[in-house]
């Protein structure tokens, strides 16, 4: 499963997309993420072919942008809950991905 | 409080997100942040230029103005880069070609100068005018020029031409009628009405920059990016949409004045808040994840012990989700508190020239004591003040951490009690 995650300056998203790959390879769960800054998740999002996007919680108010962007590829968005959104909560992330697998 | 927080979701937070999704402010602000590199990189040129060692300053003093030619032309003339990732971000949110845009923009902009003959040097126009201080020149003049341009699209007043010509060559005739527009118009009013643009704009300006400089001015910006960040959402990003201008403005004051062998002016650029107030982070976290280190609760501790690298390099985004201090009244008290303070110390001590005025932009995710040493143009001095400002919020942070971490224990047994009942 590819998944995108957008926050602001794709510096904080960095620390957290480490810790839901290693949960992920710890429940042996397939997953490809990158994490994005807000300028360049459009035009990711378009090239990389992924199946979600996940957007931290601190650019929320800017999720109507990101959804429209996402529609246009036929992308799901989903907002990242707060708590899960830290180096310790990658577990919530990670059951929040997992909805959208097939 | 929920009452509050409440209020805070309804009234302060709409006008501040949209304002800060408005779509020329958001062409501003990513238009001007792509020549933060430049700045950065530009600036560092003032630290050779000045080394703090005496020994190395009388070394190159001898070199000091060809060591700062790459700053002149880099900081030094970053309206005009900023012209041209302004033009370019803003006519890409129109969907019209941007490097049209950028171009467009950047014209318009250096045609508000008036070149001089030189006998020795050929035609000049002065560096002053496409820095710093020309930022709102250049901001202005920027959106005229894409504004021109989207109106001649819009109504169709471009060039077309056959469909077997390739598409760049397309988009450059699409810009000749808004170009012919743009350099007419502003030729007349600036070269044969002989009105100074520049002048204008900047004098409509000045008081926000000024503002700027003063004590409300610099804590009106922290209340708001801690009342923002209390929400969840990036202050930063959006308080720094309206004022990181005004922030460049002042920095490019200090940066001239330095080069220039002058006493610095202005007390509030972006560094003051960076290296002085959002010590760890928004909200001055750095001294709240010390104390989680040694909790008594395992979540914190975990937390903290996850929290305290990404902190030293100023990201804290794990602290205010994971603690939470996003909607936690007991945490955003001092989250609030403790930047106001440190941002009142910091301003009194540079007022009164107690610790040297910070002119240089050293990256942001520098551990504190560095980036202000460094910021300050090497004054340990600003070390000193830095620790104060942890120690201080630490002491802030510590009755109302106590509080959380007694509550957090106490839910943790009760918890542990009910699995306990279940099983049972």
């Amino acid at each position: 499963m590819k998944v995108l995650m957008v926050c602001s300056g794709g510096m904080s998203s960095a620390i957290v997309v480490k810790a839901i790959k290693q949960e992920a390879d710890k429940k042996d769960f397939p997953l490809e993420i990158k994490a994005v800054g807000t300028g360049e998740f459009e035009d990711e999002l378009k090239v990389g072919g992924y199946d979600l996007a996940i957007v931290a919680p601190q650019v929320k108010h800017r999720m109507s942008v990101f959804e429209e962007a996402a529609k246009s590829v036929n992308v799901p968005v989903e907002l990242i809950v707060p708590m899960g959104y830290t180096p310790i909560g990658a577990p919530k992330v990670l059951e929040q991905i997992k909805k959208y697998s097939k | 409080m929920n009452a509050f927080f409440n209020f805070l979701e309804k009234v302060l937070l709409p006008p501040m997100t949209k304002l800060s999704e408005q779509r020329h402010l958001r062409a501003i602000r990513d238009g001007i942040i792509a020549t933060i590199p430049l700045i950065i990189v530009g600036s560092f040129f003032l630290i050779i230029a000045f080394p703090p060692v005496p020994a190395l300053a009388a070394l190159v003093k001898p070199s000091i103005l060809k060591i700062l030619f790459p700053y002149r032309l880099s900081m030094g003339i970053m309206a005009l880069y900023a012209s041209f990732g302004i033009g370019y971000n803003l006519s890409k949110s129109y969907k019209l070609d941007p490097l049209a845009g950028g171009m467009l923009a950047m014209a318009s902009f250096l045609l508000t100068n008036l070149p001089i003959s030189t006998k020795d040097h050929g035609w000049v126009i002065a560096l002053e005018n496409l820095g710093g201080a020309g930022m709102f020149v250049a901001i202005i003049m920027s959106i005229f020029a894409v504004e021109v341009l989207r109106f001649a699209k819009q109504k169709n007043l471009t060039i077309k031409m056959p469909k077997e010509v390739p598409q760049s060559v397309a988009n450059s005739f699409a810009a000749l009628i808004p170009a012919a527009f743009i350099m007419f118009t502003v030729w007349i009013v600036r070269d044969m009405l002989n009105f100074n643009i520049q002048e204008f704009i900047m004098d409509i300006f000045k008081p926000l920059v000024t503002a700027g400089n003063t004590l409300p001015g610099v804590l009106i910006p922290i209340l708001l990016v801690t009342l923002l960040w209390s929400c969840g959402i990036h202050g930063d990003s959006i308080v720094g949409t309206v004022a990181r201008p005004i922030w460049l403005t002042l920095l490019d004051g200090n940066l001239a004045a330095q080069a220039a062998g002058k006493a610095l002016p202005n007390i509030a650029p972006e560094p003051f808040f960076q290296w002085f107030v959002w010590i760890g982070g928004s909200g001055t976290t750095i001294g709240l994840v010390l104390l989680m280190l040694f909790s008594k609760s395992k979540y914190l501790k975990e937390l903290g012990k996850a929290s305290i690298v990404p902190g030293i390099c100023n990201i804290n985004e794990p602290v205010i989700f994971g603690a939470p201090i996003m909607l936690n009244p007991l945490f955003m008290i001092p989250f609030i508190v403790g930047p106001l303070v440190c941002g009142t110390i910091t301003y009194f001590a540079m007022y009164f020239h107690m610790v040297a005025r910070p002119y240089i932009l050293p990256p942001w995710t520098l551990p504190a004591p560095i980036g202000a040493y460094l910021a300050t143009g090497g004054d340990w001095k600003a070390i000193i003040l830095v620790l104060i400002n942890v120690a201080i919020t630490t002491v802030i942070y510590y009755p109302f951490f106590k509080a959380y971490e007694k509550k957090l224990i106490k839910e943790g047994l009760e918890a542990e009690q009910a699995e306990a009942q279940v099983t049972a």
